[in-house]
């Protein structure tokens, strides 16, 4: 289906409303609840919901599962609560800086990994972020070992804005998490994220057609390891630390876990995913200990019942009941017109 | 056919009211009698291969709780202890806290983690502000570095540092009587084990220069195997060993390490022996392996002390561990602080309370223990160095550290550091 110039022009408007929508309501909900405890949820889903939306860039649009993305997500908390520790630079030249940094780590390793597909990209990911774990684990003078970076990241004020307090570190945390998902939205419906798209379709053919798979692949994985870091900033805010096991192969875990549960094939549901892994949690540690027991008798009903994420699921539904084609990433029709 | 009329009469209209009222009601009256009990909050480890550690510091400070509303309580006002598992995970710990003081309305925390787990958490008390004690962590910047500290948080666990002293002076002493100069170490590979370690050898030649470590093996945090570890030792032929294990990872060595026959072979110094979980968790346990102070019924051999122990083992089934006794002892603090304030309102005036508060205690050398107002941490608890033995009470020829020896060579580590 052809899709014109205005109505893709509709489209990304819409997107960007909705966008401006979603920012409201979240920044409006500690007023209308007046609740501390749904801001902190708030703030730790979004950390892990960029993370998630940002693997699945690699993951749902080009066919890479990694298994060392928390090495990225790490990256930001460490590179950012080391910065603020030195006392040496604004909230927002560490911000940039640790992106600059992890753009750095991750085109070095993206170099080396993207090479390699299927299996043996997923085994050399997880090589390197074991690396990276043993590297903060005992660079102790810089990393503080495994008590992680002591003495809480200090936050001075910029612009007016002082993230000391609660409600402007929830405001600054969730503004950082939608324009992270907003410009993955981007990417993903850009010429660029549908050359992707045609990489994890057939390799082979976008090589025919002169694309530069290598390039390609690894400007998604440096693009995917940015935003990653960007949802380790929001953490590392949120507890005021940053911690080896950020590194740890099981936060990778989780992070595919939330792709698959909220649905590998929507945009949002990586994002969908993590909210519902990180509300579960919370629910569940309220009522038992058993969280591990909930959590397996959960990835055993989706592999067994479902068999696939939740977005992925609905996607049908919701598309018979709106009689309206839903967008998921394995949908092209929308090559021809991208803006972006 | 009749109709009955679908208006209420008076009774059913007045009978309807009050039972509606009363359910509409029902939230505010339980939150109004839930508002009576004052909230204490733990996160700590309650899964996973130490979920002991989790399990025992709520046995401990819940026999303190369950005591304390026996009697009535603060004014008629119940403790409650909620607890939640962090999973070892310094963000779940942070979380968790948030979650208790936030969604609970905790007003007092008993931090209940591991080492890195507590730094977490102590930043979480920073902003959060309220009252705190960390009952677990051993880590010494934790009190020690200014930095680090918070007016609100308190440390009523073991500190590295005084453990250190003690036993750098035992092992001096032993190491002077025997003639042991050629040490070897055998640690867990992480903060804990490598910090202790390096603290242990340093102040055993502090007291005794003719000291000299001639190898240290670094085994893997639960690794299963100790064999390459125990080789390895054995092969490095050393007058003397000392050894940070603690819990699973020392059972299986200490298991492992008889079919070696490797404490016939070397004089061995075990810090965390000497708790109840491990002395009877090892298979068969050597005779004459020295071990730090944990806890142990006869140490301080108090009737106090007894009595604890067989209040704990009557409550829990299970023996006491070195976490049971910290955390009662937060319990102890925060029960007196809440005694003398009235009320778990201000963090502040609870803190000011707990600040330099000398109580009595099973568990003090002297029968008392004091929050040291300089940098908030526990004083005066049993520290020394015995020898197991097979049969209860495990330990013998306990020779306790005097306080005033640690508070020295304290004070004098604590300038080198730049902490003073």
């Amino acid at each position: 289906m052809k899709i014109t110039q205005q109505e893709g022009k509709r489209k990304s408007l819409n997107e960007a409303l909705i966008t401006i929508a979603a920012l409201l309501i979240l920044l409006a909900l500690p007023s209308l609840t007046g609740s501390q405890k749904i801001m902190d949820f708030v703030i730790f889903a979004a950390a892990y919901g960029v993370l998630a939306t940002a693997l699945n860039l690699l993951i749902g649009y080009t066919g890479l599962i990694s298994f060392g993305h928390a090495m990225f997500f790490a990256s930001g908390a460490y590179s950012f609560g080391a910065l603020m520790q030195s006392e040496t630079t604004s909230v927002p030249i560490a911000i940039v800086l640790t992106l600059i940094i992890t753009a750095t780590i991750a085109a070095v390793i993206g170099a080396i990994c993207v090479r390699l597909s299927e299996i043996y990209f997923a085994f050399l990911t997880l090589a390197f972020q074991m690396f990276f774990h043993s590297v903060l684990l005992s660079w102790v003078e810089v990393t503080g070992g495994d008590n992680g970076l002591l003495g809480g990241i200090p936050t001075p004020v910029f612009f007016g804005i002082n993230l000391a307090q609660a409600g402007t570190k929830y405001a600054f945390c969730v503004s950082l998490a939608i324009l992270s998902i907003y410009l993955l939205r981007r990417i993903v419906t850009s010429h660029f994220g549908y050359t992707l798209r045609m990489i994890r379709d057939n390799e082979r053919r976008a090589i025919f057609l002169g694309v530069n798979v290598f390039l390609t692949k690894l400007i998604c994985f440096t693009l995917s390891a940015v935003f990653a870091s960007i949802g380790g900033i929001i953490l590392a805010l949120f507890i005021s630390g940053a911690y080896p096991d950020f590194a740890f192969w099981t936060t990778s875990g989780e992070a595919i876990f939330m792709v698959m549960l909220g649905g590998v094939n929507n945009f949002l549901g990586p994002l969908v995913g993590a909210i519902l892994l990180t509300g579960l949690n919370d629910l569940v540690v309220h009522y038992t200990n058993h969280f591990g027991l909930f959590l397996g008798s959960i990835i055993l009903l989706f592999a067994l019942v479902l068999k696939k994420g939740i977005l992925d699921f609905l996607d049908p539904v919701l598309e018979n009941l709106l009689n309206k084609k839903i967008k998921t990433p394995n949908d092209t029709s929308e090559v021809e017109n991208s803006d972006a | 056919m009749t109709h009955k009329s679908k208006l209420l009469d008076r009774r059913q209209f007045l009978a309807t009211s009050v039972s509606a009222a009363t359910l509409l009601a029902s939230p505010a009256i339980l939150q109004a009698k839930k508002s009576d009990t004052i909230k204490i909050g733990m996160p700590t480890i309650l899964s996973g291969v130490v979920s002991i550690l989790g399990e025992s510091s709520r046995a401990g400070a819940q026999l303190m709780i369950d005591e304390f509303n026996k009697n009535g309580g603060l004014n008629g006002r119940p403790l409650e202890l909620i607890t939640r598992d962090s999973r070892a995970k310094p963000e779940e710990a942070v979380k968790a806290v948030r979650d208790l003081v936030n969604g609970e309305g905790c007003k007092i925390i008993i931090d209940a983690e591991a080492s890195s787990g507590s730094f977490a958490v102590q930043e979480a008390i920073r902003e959060l502000g309220v009252l705190c004690l960390h009952t677990v962590s051993e880590a010494t910047p934790l009190s020690a570095d200014p930095k680090l500290r918070v007016p609100t948080a308190f440390r009523s666990a073991r500190q590295g540092i005084h453990d250190a002293i003690g036993g750098g002076a035992y092992a001096a002493a032993i190491s002077r009587e025997k003639g042991l100069k050629r040490w070897a170490t055998c640690s867990p590979d992480y903060a804990y084990g490598r910090t202790t370690t390096a603290e242990f050898m340093e102040f055993a030649k502090h007291f005794n220069g003719d000291i000299e470590v001639i190898g240290q093996v670094w085994p893997k945090l639960f690794q299963p195997d100790f064999t390459e570890v125990v080789t390895k030792l054995l092969q490095l032929k050393p007058d003397a060993m000392y050894s940070a294990l603690w819990g699973g990872d020392l059972v299986s060595f200490v298991d492992q390490s008889n079919l070696y026959a490797l404490f016939g072979q070397m004089e061995a110094f075990a810090v965390n022996l000497g708790d109840y979980p491990v002395l009877t968790a090892v298979e068969n346990l050597p005779d004459g392996i020295r071990s730090g102070s944990r806890y142990n019924k006869k140490i301080p051999d108090t009737p106090e002390n007894s009595d604890f122990y067989d209040r704990y083992v009557e409550k829990n089934k299970v023996l006491p561990t070195n976490w049971s006794w910290e955390n009662a002892t937060a319990m102890s603090f925060i029960i007196e602080a809440l005694k003398d304030v009235g009320s778990a309102d201000n963090p502040l005036k609870l803190a000011e309370s707990i600040k330099g508060r000398k109580i009595k205690s099973p568990f003090g050398v002297d029968g008392t223990l004091t929050m040291r107002s300089e940098d908030n941490t526990l004083v005066g608890y049993a520290v020394g160095y015995g020898i197991t033995t097979k049969k209860e009470p495990f330990m013998k020829d306990f020779q306790t550290t005097a306080w005033d020896q640690i508070f020295e060579l304290e004070t004098k580590w604590k300038k080198r550091k730049g902490y003073l």
